[in-house]
């Protein structure tokens, strides 16, 4: 670039600093938008991949009956030409341990209650399932023992490398180690000589495939292992595609919706640079003839042009991406709070920034390039001949037309202003259509999220959790049914549930669930049902769509459980619209017929209790901790944090890009207000008032806002119709038809009366400026 | 316009005003009055302050010192509103360069100046009409200012500024653009207007403008007036 070009550039930002300003803002505002939305995108799924594929994750966990197939077989069957690694088979038993967790003595470790599956395998490394042994060692012989644990993590007391592990039916073992498997292949591993005195019930095989990219490919590699070995030795499978899925669903949930805005941004960000752009052309026509006429060539014009926007663009996207760094590390960490598992860090790829900061710049040069090029174009003489006087001929007709209306003047005249300049209204009529887009989509987006969460969640006020020796607590000395009874003659408690969370395994599939057994109240405080009803008798189960899902199960379907080695088979009732896709919430009754020799009540870990209408949880939970220290009552979250997550950066993109609709709008005004300078003095001179000047100028915009609102909000309810249900698909739940009917007529009035907001907020200052206008400078200057 | 004791009202009366612009003096102490029905032409060499004390009569501009009285308003005493009701109801302005706005035809640039005081498109433009036609241009009334000749466009100029029969009709430099056949006409059109009782202040470098359509002839210099003359119309 040579030194004139530069400083003429220099020269122009300076002359356009408000219109530098704004580029400057919108490339902000667009690029923070976008840096959240990518990181989100990225983080949702490259840190599990990267860590699946550093621990040469399997594709498959299988888990095949041994005295049906054995291990020769299913050596002989996993060597298929799609399969490109195996690891197994491996000895494997499903251990379960007691509820009644007693104190353990110093130097002794006891499992939390429910299934652990414990592996005998000789080696954590391998084609397959690299385990990472993160503390102590791996196992080397008998008596010793691998827990698995996310990194980092101990959930006993007395869990440490040396201590003893009390397994339920297995000779006591020492911790040798703890280590994580992404894969999820065990709860704790063995050495192999030592599964003949746990006696196995199950043989793993570890499979990666050639291809694995969605779920019918890893079933077709199933298919093809288990096509040549015989019939019911498959027990179970698990593809890797759901554990994801489980591990990365609530930031799936985020990336439809930040994905748009992103979009929306960058589409607003580059209508409105293209609006700049072409305005400083029109009305810099004199200094483009000024500038050929002094021997810049057509291209050192175009230059000037390009690096008159890049310095506001290159500045906006440097900031806008410091800003959505700093914007998107709080919300990664928030989004992946608990969903992590340990195994990784969500944290901004550099790819991310790096993107941005070329991709940014790039946009902002093809969105001037095209106005730049009419300055190619533009001849010397006629350019200086033009100078800023508005062309002739456009939008005659409408005007003629609106001058005979019964419209005060002020307004007319500002109706027909927008015709002038076709192009220009087009572009900031987009911005302003994309601006009520947003703020529509936002509000839909808010109603359906709060109507999905206040369907969702389980009218739970106050849950009161029984004291646990095995972690030190002080347990309870009423018994389960004297606490039912206490819970509900306390002030306040309406209804009151006692819950028993059980680990089951579903037979025909190695997968442990989490069966949730209560009594009591419970249909009176549980979410809102998709389909079906709620459970009643023994043997009825209500799940979740997340689980429906998973395990490719339906209303009316039935499966077995299996506890302590007994088996029911219970049926599908109802399905809800939230819950965990392991999780089943069955009858009291089922419960009792799974262990009808012991008593159910040992295994209550919880009470829930909704409180009457007005009633105060900490008053309520004090009286509770009075009545029976044993208990540890506690307020329930009734506000979902996702929901706050997602409201909460919807309404500040929201914010972003309705600031930016309105900075195009005020670009626009300004524009026009600066051409019409002549036009706005001749009128001054003839006796329109100031409040007239204002009038016209807003009003020329507010028509824009109104035509914006009428085509924005369609476009807003289209896109509400689009994002919502893929978040909702996201999360591996489902959204009844009635939670998507957020709009109402009142509603839709302030939306489409949003779009004259954002315009005549975007018009106001112009508009002011226009009204102050000295007539007597302007008249003399032209 | 004759007053109560029989003399010609007073239209415009200048105390002493003074306009400064940063360091520059553009008016130093000007007093000045003007008489309904006179044509008053002010000439002096280009920055002498002649359109400065025009501004100051139409209310475009505030003098730093000195009092501006027009058809009895003391304009110090009005504020912006204030004075874009006085430009619309007391005075017509007719520029060099026309300024009038491209989007409209002839019939509505004049007519707008009504419409804006609240009359009704229907009558302004019947109103309008009638100027134009008085003017002799009412066969070009749907014509665009961009097809119109230059002694077209001032006569648009000049009909707009009558619309709301001004006091006072200020004239800068009317005929500065137009060609000597142009300019001839619009010369005509002041004189008639004049002989018809329209009070008329002109700014001009013309000396033929003031010989042929004032009375009297004021000299600026330096932003003083050094001189003062009656003059005889010339055919």
């Amino acid at each position: 670039m040579s030194g004139a070009v530069w400083r003429a550039s220099r020269a122009a930002v300076r002359r356009r600093r408000l219109q530098t300003f704004v580029i400057g803002l919108v490339v902000l505002t667009s690029t923070v938008a976008l840096v959240v939305a990518l990181g989100l995108l990225d983080a949702a799924s490259a840190p599990f991949d990267r860590t699946f594929d550093q621990q040469r994750g399997a594709h498959l966990v299988a888990t095949f009956d041994p005295a049906k197939a054995t291990d020769a077989q299913l050596a002989q069957a996993a060597h298929q030409p799609g399969v490109t690694d195996v690891a197994g088979p491996f000895a494997q038993v499903v251990l379960t341990a007691p509820p009644d967790r007693a104190a353990p003595a110093a130097g002794v470790d006891t499992p939390p209650p429910g299934p652990i599956t414990v592996v005998g395998r000789a080696d954590p490394g391998g084609p397959v399932d690299r385990v990472d042994v993160w503390s102590g060692r791996w196992v080397t012989g008998p008596g010793e023992v691998v827990v698995m644990r996310p990194p980092g993590e101990h959930w006993g007391a007395n869990e440490e490398v040396g201590s003893r592990l009390i397994l339920p039916g297995a000779p006591p073992l020492t911790i040798v180690g703890f280590a994580s498997s992404l894969s999820q292949t065990a709860g704790a591993w063995v050495s192999p000589d030592q599964m003949p005195a746990l006696h196995p019930t199950a043989t793993q095989l570890l499979l990666r495939f050639a291809h694995a990219g969605s779920d019918s490919q890893v079933r077709a590699g199933l298919t093809a292992v288990t096509a040549g070995l015989p019939q019911d030795s498959l027990l179970g499978s698990l593809s890797y595609l759901t554990v994801k899925q489980d591990m990365t669903s609530t930031a799936n949930a985020y990336v439809p919706f930040l994905m748009a805005f992103g979009v929306l941004g960058l589409v607003v960000a580059v209508l409105i640079v293209a609006n700049v752009v072409s305005g400083a052309v029109v009305s810099g026509s004199r200094h483009i003839g000024v500038l050929k006429a002094i021997g810049f060539t057509p291209n050192q014009v175009v230059a000037v042009y390009l690096v008159m926007v890049l310095v506001p663009g290159v500045v906006g996207c440097v900031l806008g991406t410091v800003l959505g760094v700093l914007a998107a590390h709080p919300l990664l960490h928030m989004v992946f709070a608990g969903f992590d598992y340990g195994y990784f860090t969500a944290t901004l790829s550099p790819w991310v920034v790096v993107l941005t900061l070329l991709g940014m710049p790039v946009v902002v040069l093809l969105a001037a390039l095209v106005p730049a090029l009419r300055a190619h174009r533009l001849s010397a003489a006629r350019a200086i001949s033009a100078g800023s006087a508005p062309g002739t001929g456009r939008g005659l007709r409408v005007q003629r037309r609106l001058s005979g209306t019964r419209l005060p003047r002020a307004v007319s005249l500002g109706l027909g202003l927008p015709f002038a300049r076709p192009g220009r209204t087009a572009m900031t009529l987009t911005a302003l259509v994309l601006g009520v887009t947003t703020v529509t989509f936002a509000g839909g987006l808010s109603s359906s999220v709060a109507a999905y969460t206040d369907a969702a969640r389980d009218h739970v006020q106050s849950v009161s959790y029984v004291g646990d020796a095995g972690v030190g607590q002080v347990e309870p000395k009423l018994t389960d049914a004297q606490i039912e009874a206490k819970l509900r003659s306390l002030p306040g408690a309406l209804h009151v549930t006692a819950a028993a969370p059980v680990e089951l395994r579903m037979t025909g599939g190695s997968q442990v669930v989490r069966g949730w057994f209560l009594r009591g109240d419970s249909a009176d405080m549980s979410s809102a049902m998709v389909k079906g009803r709620w459970m009643k008798g023994p043997g009825e189960v209500v799940v979740g769509t997340p689980f429906v899902r998973k395990h490719h199960l339906a209303v009316g379907d039935h499966f077995t459980l299996a506890l302590d080695g007994r088996q029911q088979s219970v049926t599908i009732v109802g399905e809800t619209v939230t819950g965990d896709a392991d999780r089943v919430d069955a009858t009291w009754e089922t419960l009792t017929a799974f262990a009808p020799d012991r008593s159910s009540s040992r295994y209550v870990n919880q009470y829930w209790v909704q409180l009457a209408h007005g009633a105060d949880v900490g008053a309520f939970d004090n009286a509770v901790k009075a009545a029976e220290p044993g208990l540890n009552p506690s307020e329930s979250g009734d506000v979902n944090s996702v929901t706050v997550t997602i409201v909460g950066s919807s309404s500040v993109l929201t914010l972003l890009l309705t600031t930016v609709a309105a900075l195009g709008v005020f670009n626009t005004a300004v524009l026009n207000t600066r051409e019409r300078r002549r036009d706005l003095g001749m009128l001054k001179s003839i006796g329109m008032t100031p409040r007239q000047v204002m009038v016209m100028v807003v009003t020329s915009m507010a028509a824009l806002g109104l035509v914006g609102g009428l085509l924005g909000v369609p476009l807003g309810i289209v896109a509400h119709r689009l994002i919502v249900p893929s978040m909702v698909e996201a999360v591996g739940s489902s959204l009844p038809a009635a939670m998507m009917q957020v709009w109402h007529a009142p509603t839709l009035t302030l939306l489409v009366l949003a779009g004259v907001a954002i315009a005549v907020l975007g018009a106001l200052v112009p508009a002011r400026s226009a009204a102050r206008l000295t007539i007597a400078e302007v008249l003399r200057s032209e | 316009m004759i007053s109560e004791d029989g003399s010609e009202q007073v239209i415009v009366r200048l105390d002493g005003v003074r306009k400064e612009y940063g360091d520059s003096v553009a008016l130093d102490g000007v007093s000045l009055e003007i008489r309904a029905g006179e044509a008053v032409a002010v000439m002096g060499p280009s920055g002498c302050g002649k359109s400065t004390l025009l501004n100051m009569i139409a209310g475009l501009d505030r003098p730093t010192a000195g009092s501006v009285f027009v058809d009895g308003e003391d304009l110090a005493q009005l504020n912006e509103t204030g004075l874009a009701l006085y430009r619309r109801r007391r005075i017509g302005m007719v520029f060099q360069f026309f300024n009038l706005i491209d989007d409209l035809p002839a019939l509505d640039n004049v007519a707008l100046a009504a419409q804006l005081t609240g009359t009704s498109a229907a009558q302004a433009r019947k109103r309008a009409l009638e100027l134009l036609d008085e003017l002799g241009i009412a066969d070009r009334r749907n014509v665009y200012p961009a097809a119109l000749s230059g002694g077209e466009r001032q006569r648009v100029a000049v009909a707009r500024a009558l619309m709301n029969r001004p006091a006072l009709l200020l004239a800068d430099e009317p005929t500065g653009a137009l060609d000597s056949h142009a300019g001839e006409q619009v010369m005509d059109l002041l004189i008639d207007l004049n002989q018809i009782g329209q009070t008329l202040l002109m700014v001009t470098h013309d000396p033929r403008l003031a010989t042929r359509c004032a009375s009297r002839l004021i000299e600026v210099a330096d932003g003083r007036l050094v001189r003062e003359s009656a003059l005889e119309r010339t055919p």
